[in-house]
């Protein structure tokens, strides 16, 4: 059971906060995607969807790159908390967030972009300011793209197996998620534990994905 | 909804703050990173070093390639069992592993594990049989960074089929996939560690080792690591008379 809790809470500490990164940065660009048409958003809305086409490890070699410890941002984070990123559990945030991004933006901004813009028009004419916007028009006529691309982005970050292990490593209760202590235990021919963490892995995401979804339509 | 969404963002932070807190290092346990083809024998050598001195080990297990790349990058491991020297010595020339920490621990010996029962192939009838069309796939570790693929690659060359037989070939990540990869019936014939083949049902026998260069199996410690007493206490184990028992009872020569 230990072995199996462990890199679940893992897993689920992990997808939740780089669910969380993803969300915040996503709402923002998909905002500023969907309301403000350039060939520059344009072109970086399409350019979003790269991590869904790199291969997964190679994100994460270029991860490992950019964030290793003879890195400028390696070393100015290793310089500011002492300890450096790669092969810890934020490591593994960062690898899950920048994976979970391009789902969880996709839907968002189509939601966006379905709502007319007579309806905004007509409020900023009343004079309500960004927050209102969001908080009266855009979020409750956008609510199920915002559900849809939670969903997406949250199931993408559980799952997420191959730039973790560059960038994360395989570290037994340090970096070892739930999809690398199944690949873990697949190759070690630890074949009903691989089993029984394939079964905890799918039914703790769909539970909380449905407790996501009934908490968000009440 | 948008107090929903602060809501949500607020419990993540509690979550994140939870997740902050660090244990201290007082109970932390001395993490090894490992070529594949030491996992059963480090699993029981590394329960027998833990009950007689009471120090916990974790161990990652993984190509030695890949490994080497994350130690560059500064992996937090206490301590590195690569599957060949080369990759030792090349972390001590990048200085991220201790020059005086490096100790030969063992010789890594290949077989051919296949599932044809009662075939007991004569010297020489390895190649035969490779060449048949009785196989359709060969596992190997990728030869590019696996020591055990590169003198599985090497035995194949000085055989003279490599050509013959390249199309047959799949390629593993490490050792350990290379040898799921016939255990699990998807490969006809794998060349492995025989350090791997312990509680397997095939069959194997042993690949002569004058046909590729020795698995010369070094050890170090990462630069990186706080725990050098600890670790320099297993590699005395390791190394001293009950560890190399272990190691040769899992078919590994003595360096």
């Amino acid at each position: 059971m230990e072995t199996i809790l462990t890199p679940l809470l893992l897993s689920l500490r992990i997808s939740m906060i780089a669910t969380a990164f993803a969300f915040v940065i996503g709402m923002l660009l998909a905002w500023w995607f969907a309301f403000h048409k350039t060939r520059l958003t344009r072109l970086l809305s399409v350019l979003v969807t790269i991590p869904l086409i790199v291969p997964p490890t190679v994100l994460g070699y270029y991860l490992l790159i950019s964030l290793g410890r003879n890195s400028f941002i390696g070393q100015w984070v290793e310089g500011l908390t002492g300890e450096p990123i790669v092969f810890t559990w934020k490591a593994a945030v960062i690898a899950a967030a920048i994976a979970a991004l391009p789902l969880l933006i996709r839907p968002i901004q189509a939601s966006f972009e379905s709502i007319s813009t007579s309806v905004l028009d007509a409020a900023k004419l009343d004079g309500a300011h960004g927050l209102q916007l969001l908080r009266y028009i855009i979020a409750p006529l956008a609510y199920k793209g915002i559900l849809a691309g939670l969903v997406l982005g949250f199931a993408r970050a559980m799952g997420e197996f191959g730039a973790t292990i560059m960038v994360a490593g395989n570290i037994p209760g340090k970096t070892q998620t739930l999809s690398i202590a199944i690949y873990d235990a697949v190759q070690a021919n630890r074949m009903m534990d691989a089993h029984l963490m394939v079964l905890a892995l799918s039914v703790t995401t769909i539970i909380f994905l449905i407790l996501l979804s009934k908490w968000y339509k009440s | 909804m948008i107090n929903k969404l602060i809501g949500t963002l607020f419990i993540l932070h509690v979550f994140i703050l939870t997740g902050c807190t660090n244990a201290n290092d007082e109970d932390e346990p001395l993490y090894i990173a490992a070529a594949s083809d030491l996992y059963h024998a480090l699993t029981e050598a590394g329960e027998e070093f833990t009950n007689e001195t009471g120090i916990p080990l974790e161990f990652t297990f993984g190509s030695t390639g890949l490994i080497t790349q994350q130690i560059n990058e500064g992996a937090p491991y206490d301590l590195f069992l690569a599957a060949h020297e080369s990759y030792i010595d090349e972390l001590i020339e990048q200085e991220a592993i201790l020059a005086d920490s490096k100790h030969y621990y063992a010789i890594g010996r290949n077989v051919l594990m296949y599932e044809e029962e009662s075939l007991l192939l004569e010297s020489g009838q390895a190649q035969q049989y490779l060449l048949s069309d009785e196989v359709g796939t060969i596992a190997i570790a990728n030869p590019e960074h696996a020591p055990y693929g590169k003198a599985a690659k090497e035995t194949l060359e000085s055989w003279g089929i490599w050509e013959q037989i390249e199309e047959k070939l799949v390629y593993a990540e490490n050792i350990r996939q290379a040898y799921q990869y016939v255990e699990s019936g998807n490969a006809d014939v794998g060349m492995v560690a025989l350090a791997l083949v312990s509680d397997t049902d095939y069959e194997y026998q042993l690949v002569d080792e004058a046909a590729h260069e020795p698995i010369i199996q070094a050890l170090g410690i990462p630069a990186v690591s706080s725990k050098e007493e600890e670790s320099k206490q297993f590699i005395e184990y390791l190394t001293g008379k009950r560890g190399q028992e272990i190691l040769v009872k899992y078919g590994f020569d003595l360096p």
